[in-house]
């Protein structure tokens, strides 16, 4: 067991470096970090700027800066999904069964490591671009609650993307799979605006899915830091990745069992 | 015999960036220069068939991309029939043929007659000559019941031969292969060196094959050209080369009380374990039947196998051979 | 020229038989993606739901926006579906074989798979744009002029993203990402962006020349909204073959990460 964690810990390592030697890659999402926040922060703006009779009332705060987290945890997700599915679709998986450690846990904690890269270089990002239009940021205080959210947010998303992944051992192709993912976390995880400004029964819903766990804990913390709903957030957080950390390897062993049944995907 | 191809200390160098540790020198890399060719010069006459072989990263594959028109060369000039393979690309590509051992240029999915058919428009072909092109192939190749079966469903011996057939549907005077017969077993290896050198025999086709495996020379090719380090180490006739190089076999003999041993001419013992004896028969001088049937004769004798050396050795000979010369 | 187009109605018929050549999974597929799009709309008509307008947008709006989204990602899935993993192809090296041969590397790059989600896609515009998007059969021919406009531009933007490949080989989830937020982007309200952020929704990212600037001439069918189009269109398709064969370029000196 130490030593499985011992190899986990440097593959995260190599993840970790592959993630700063595409340095030229990281800065490019970092520049695309700063599109996407340009049009979001309009889109926002606009809305506040202009209420239509009718609408629903606007949290108060601004909402960008529920949008600054949310994009910061988006756009650092790795492309895991993508790397099962080559494995695992192209035959990719065989040198890994002949080595001794858990295929699963060494890829997703070298795609971890990555992922942990671009969240630092992202989140140097965002705070670059608050101070750079001049928008008032979260209280410092709350960077550190912040911090750890988006770590633990980073691990539920790419946790997510893997059981699409997994689903490779089942279909040819998984893109199906990790956009109705992606879209859940956009739609039930609430990318645009806190899901707090759903319809009730729609909130309640999207509350206890893992799409809240993933993006809408740690986006609230950024609009309204408070040390109570950090570990609320926290706690749903771990409790989403305890859970989906049993259902890849419960899909993981099914799939396996069927490759190792049929000789094949 | 006119010149098929022509190259003139031809070259090609890469530049790597090779990362060191941390976290700012990745943004400061240091750059590493590969001379994969290194200045080589050789000709190839119409009809020829000629070998490339070499250990891994010689400069094999490098060397046949540039004679392809795919990379482009550092320097040097090469001419493959009257064109400049980079600079006329397309031009070239309607006359020459194509395998890599290790990539498809068919439709996974779909029967290897569609992938045929698609192959007729990209090739500009005719349907009737190209229709009696496949039948001919079709038939010397035995690929009729194969016609219809999704090409990632085929064995890899005939896949390739199915690969082998697409860069010859379009009739080209000259058949590049880069490790045709990589993976397969000794029946489809047969099967492909006897398909390739009657086929060129027949059309007067030229072929530049590269290889790691010696048999694939030997019986395909009747020239070898050597490549180490980038550069040509030797390039001669296979004939001579054989004399010198290829003409030996191993022997492994496996018996349950000594070993064997035996006084022949040409044969000479190995560093040999325990219940094995590991020989080396130069055939010139004895027969594989011969050292077998004295081997049998001393008696205790469980199970022979018979190998060529392998290719790393024999090179490392040549290497060393000329060297020293 | 007919030569060529035959050529590509040939081998795109034969990936969309391949992406057809299993059927449950065909389904599952199509399945799938429709359902990402539902999910996609609800977030929208709840939206709207919320705020009504957004700078004069309504729902109606923001469903032909949808619409032709969906299209153009549709035709482009159908017809051209090597666009989506055409870094990770370059990557791999297959673009060697193609160099091997006389016939096109774009065209043959994007027809090398028929990617199935996107006849959802298709199933998911009609429906869209029927429904909800309060248009009449006679803005037929500008819709389908906007969606071939649109897939132009969304087609050559995934190609100019897919060559940075060439350069770095880190490009092949970034490329992706850059194509899926020329979605994102494009299924904004129009109404959101002025001065500077309009320019980057029309230039680095094409979003407002996949959707918006069709869009606005299916609305308005003018002179100007048809010349706006057709010039996203040319300047797009210019840029991808520019970057391509600048890359390209690379590639076959041997300077490109894959080699």
């Amino acid at each position: 067991m130490r030593r499985d964690l011992t190899a986990a810990a440097q593959a995260l390592r190599i993840g970790a470096g592959q993630g700063l030697a595409g340095w030229t890659v990281l800065a490019g999402r970092c520049l695309f970090y700063v599109l996407i926040m340009t049009v979001l922060s309009a889109l926002w703006d606009k809305v506040a700027a202009e209420p239509v009779a009718g609408a629903i009332p606007l949290p108060k705060g601004d909402l960008v800066l529920y949008v600054l987290a949310t994009e910061w945890i988006t756009l650092a997700l790795p492309s895991v999904h993508l790397r099962f599915e080559d494995d695992i679709r192209s035959g990719g998986l065989e040198p890994h069964l002949l080595r001794p450690k858990f295929y699963l846990l060494q890829s997703l904690a070298q795609s971890l490591g990555g992922t942990l890269v671009r969240l630092a270089a992202l989140g140097v990002t965002a705070v670059a671009w608050l101070a750079a239009t001049g928008r008032a940021g979260p209280p410092p205080a709350a960077y550190p609650y912040l911090a750890v959210l988006g770590v633990l947010a980073v691990t539920v998303g790419m946790l997510l993307y893997a059981t699409a992944g997994l689903c490779a051992f089942w279909a040819r192709r998984i893109l199906p799979f990790q956009l109705v993912i992606q879209k859940l976390m956009f739609l039930l995880g609430g990318l645009f605006a806190p899901i707090s400004l759903y319809p009730d029964w729609l909130r309640k819903i999207g509350e206890v899915t893992p799409f809240a766990a993933h993006l809408y804990w740690a986006g609230i913390q950024a609009l309204h830091p408070s040390g109570t709903m950090f570990l609320k957030a926290a706690a749903w957080q771990v409790l989403w990745i305890a859970l989906l950390s049993l259902l890849c390897v419960a899909l993981w062993r099914a799939g396996l069992a069927k490759v190792l049944r049929e000789g094949g995907v | 015999m006119s010149a098929v191809i022509t190259v003139k200390s031809l070259s090609k160098a890469y530049r790597y960036a090779r990362r060191r540790g941390g976290f700012f020198e990745a943004f400061s890399p240091e750059h590493v220069i590969v001379e994969a060719v290194a200045g080589v010069d050789f000709e190839i006459g119409a009809g020829e068939r000629v070998a490339i072989i070499g250990p891994n990263g010689a400069g094999k594959s490098t060397t046949l991309k540039m004679l392809s028109g795919i990379l482009e060369p550092s320097s040097g000039e090469a001419s493959v029939l009257g064109l400049t393979p980079w600079k006329q690309r397309k031009a070239l590509a309607y006359k020459i043929g194509v395998v890599f051992g290790q990539r498809s240029q068919l439709w996974g999915e779909l029967p290897a007659r569609e992938s045929f058919a698609l192959l007729r428009h990209i090739y500009d072909q005719e349907a009737a000559p190209f229709a009696k092109r496949l039948g001919e192939l079709t038939e010397r190749f035995a690929l009729a019941d194969l016609l219809d079966q999704p090409v990632h469903r085929m064995s890899l011996g005939q896949r390739m031969r199915c690969e082998i057939t697409a860069s010859l549907l379009h009739g080209p005077n000259l058949l590049f292969l880069d490790e045709p017969t990589i993976g397969l077993d000794v029946t489809a290896k047969a099967a492909i060196r006897d398909f390739i050198r009657e086929h060129a025999r027949d059309h007067g086709q030229t072929v530049l094959l590269t290889s790691h495996d010696t048999r694939d020379i030997e019986l395909v090719c009747d020239r070898v050209i050597v490549v180490n380090q980038g550069r040509i180490v030797v390039d001669q006739p296979t004939d001579q080369l054989r004399r010198r190089f290829l003409g030996r076999k191993i022997i492994t003999f496996q018996s349950a009380g000594q070993g064997v041993s035996l006084d022949l001419p040409g044969v000479t013992r190995r560093a040999s374990e325990a219940h094995a004896t590991i020989l080396e028969v130069d055939t010139r001088l004895t027969r594989v039947e011969q050292v077998i049937a004295a081997a049998l004769a001393d008696g205790g004798i469980e199970d022979v196998t018979i190998e060529d050396p392998p290719m790393e050795e024999v090179i490392a000979e040549i290497y060393a051979s000329t060297h020293a010369a | 020229m007919i030569g060529s187009l035959r050529l590509y109605a040939a081998q795109s018929a034969a990936a969309i038989r391949t992406s057809f050549s299993d059927r449950g999974n065909f389904a599952i597929q199509v399945g799938g993606m429709l359902l990402n799009d539902v999910f996609f709309l609800t977030l929208w008509v709840l939206f709207f739901a919320g705020f009504r307008s957004i700078g004069g947008w309504g729902l109606s709006d923001m469903a032909l926006l949808f619409g032709l989204t969906m299209s153009v990602v549709g035709v482009s899935g159908v017809f051209f579906g090597g666009y989506r993993d055409m870094a990770a192809t370059l990557l791999r090296g297959e673009l060697d074989a193609l160099l091997t041969q006389p016939k096109g590397l774009i065209s043959r790059l994007l027809v090398r798979e028929s990617i199935a989600t996107a006849w959802g896609d298709l199933a998911g515009a009609v429906f869209v744009l029927a429904v909800f998007a309060k248009l009449s059969w006679s803005d037929l021919p500008v819709l389908l002029l906007g969606i071939a406009a649109g897939t132009t531009v969304y087609v050559s933007a995934a190609i100019s993203f897919a060559s940075l490949a060439f350069w770095a080989a880190g490009a092949r989830s970034f490329a992706r990402d850059l194509t899926d937020f020329t979605l994102l982007f494009s299924s904004y309200p129009g109404s959101i962006y002025q001065g500077a952020v309009k320019a980057i929704a029309f230039t680095i990212l094409p979003a407002g020349f996949v959707v918006l600037a069709p869009m606005g001439m299916v609305r308005h069918p003018s002179g100007e909204t048809l010349g706006l189009v057709a010039f996203g269109a040319v300047l797009h398709a210019g840029i991808a073959a520019a970057l391509f064969n600048l890359g390209l370029a690379r590639y076959r000196r041997g300077a490109s990460p894959s080699m």
